[in-house]
């Protein structure tokens, strides 16, 4: 019984995402959504308001540099963790 | 591990790569690469002299404190730099905005220099601190 109802239960659940993901735009269609003003802005306008030529270091570190400071904090974070796990306890030894 | 070939050749081998991780950073706003990147490279060369030379030789350049410092240090900045930088630019105040210089300088791009320096700070003790951490349990 409960096979049963798993089995059921992940079949509805593929054929809800499967729905889904038939609504996705083709890949390299010029009407995506994906297509619109801020990436326009960015390939235009990068070079001037960022000052980089690597146009990649100017999103990441200029229009998204929030987000980089996330990531930071993860990488920072998780030492800090795995510092309170392992300090001390001697891995190899 | 006591190799005398793994010596010399670490000995000529480690300088060239972590001179090219910094190049990485410092070029990051020029060309491909960046502070993740240069940073990784940075890590894998100090996980290199650990592994030749054993730990207790990069214990004397590279300890606790200074791991600790160092990345709260590179974090603290990040944020203060980045954080004067929206405050000021997002409310139009018309304050001190570090300039733009030339793009193709070394010296150019505003903050995105020392951002990447901060990044790879971050990220090249992170990467040493795992192996350390997970080698030996201590740093």
């Amino acid at each position: 019984m409960k096979i049963i109802m798993s089995v059921t239960l992940s079949l509805i659940l593929i054929i809800i995402l499967l729905f889904g993901v038939a609504e996705l735009p083709e890949f390299g269609d010029p009407n995506s959504p994906v297509n619109n003003y801020v990436s326009q802005r960015y390939l235009d306008k990068g070079l001037e308001e960022t000052g980089a030529m690597n146009l990649i270091a100017g999103i990441i570190l200029d229009y998204r540099a929030y987000d980089t400071f996330g990531e930071s904090t993860v990488l920072f974070t998780s030492v800090i963790c795995v510092l309170a796990l392992l300090k001390g306890t001697g891995g190899k030894s | 591990m006591n190799d005398i070939i793994l010596k010399e050749i670490g000995k000529i081998v480690i300088p060239y790569i972590q001179i090219f991780g910094i190049y990485v950073i410092f070029n990051g706003h020029l060309s491909p690469g960046g502070g993740f990147s240069g940073g990784t490279v940075i890590g894998a060369s100090l996980v290199l002299y650990k592994l030749i030379y054993g730990p207790e030789m990069i214990k004397k350049i590279i300890n606790y404190k200074i791991v600790m410092h160092s990345m709260s240090i590179a974090l603290l900045a990040y944020g203060i730099l980045k954080g004067y930088s929206f405050i000021t630019g997002g409310a139009d105040l018309h304050l001190f905005q570090i300039p733009l210089g030339t793009p193709g300088n070394i010296l150019s791009g505003g903050l995105l220099l020392p951002l990447n320096i901060a990044v790879g700070i971050i990220v090249g003790f992170t990467i040493f601190a795992f192996y350390s951490l997970f080698d030996e349990g201590e740093l």
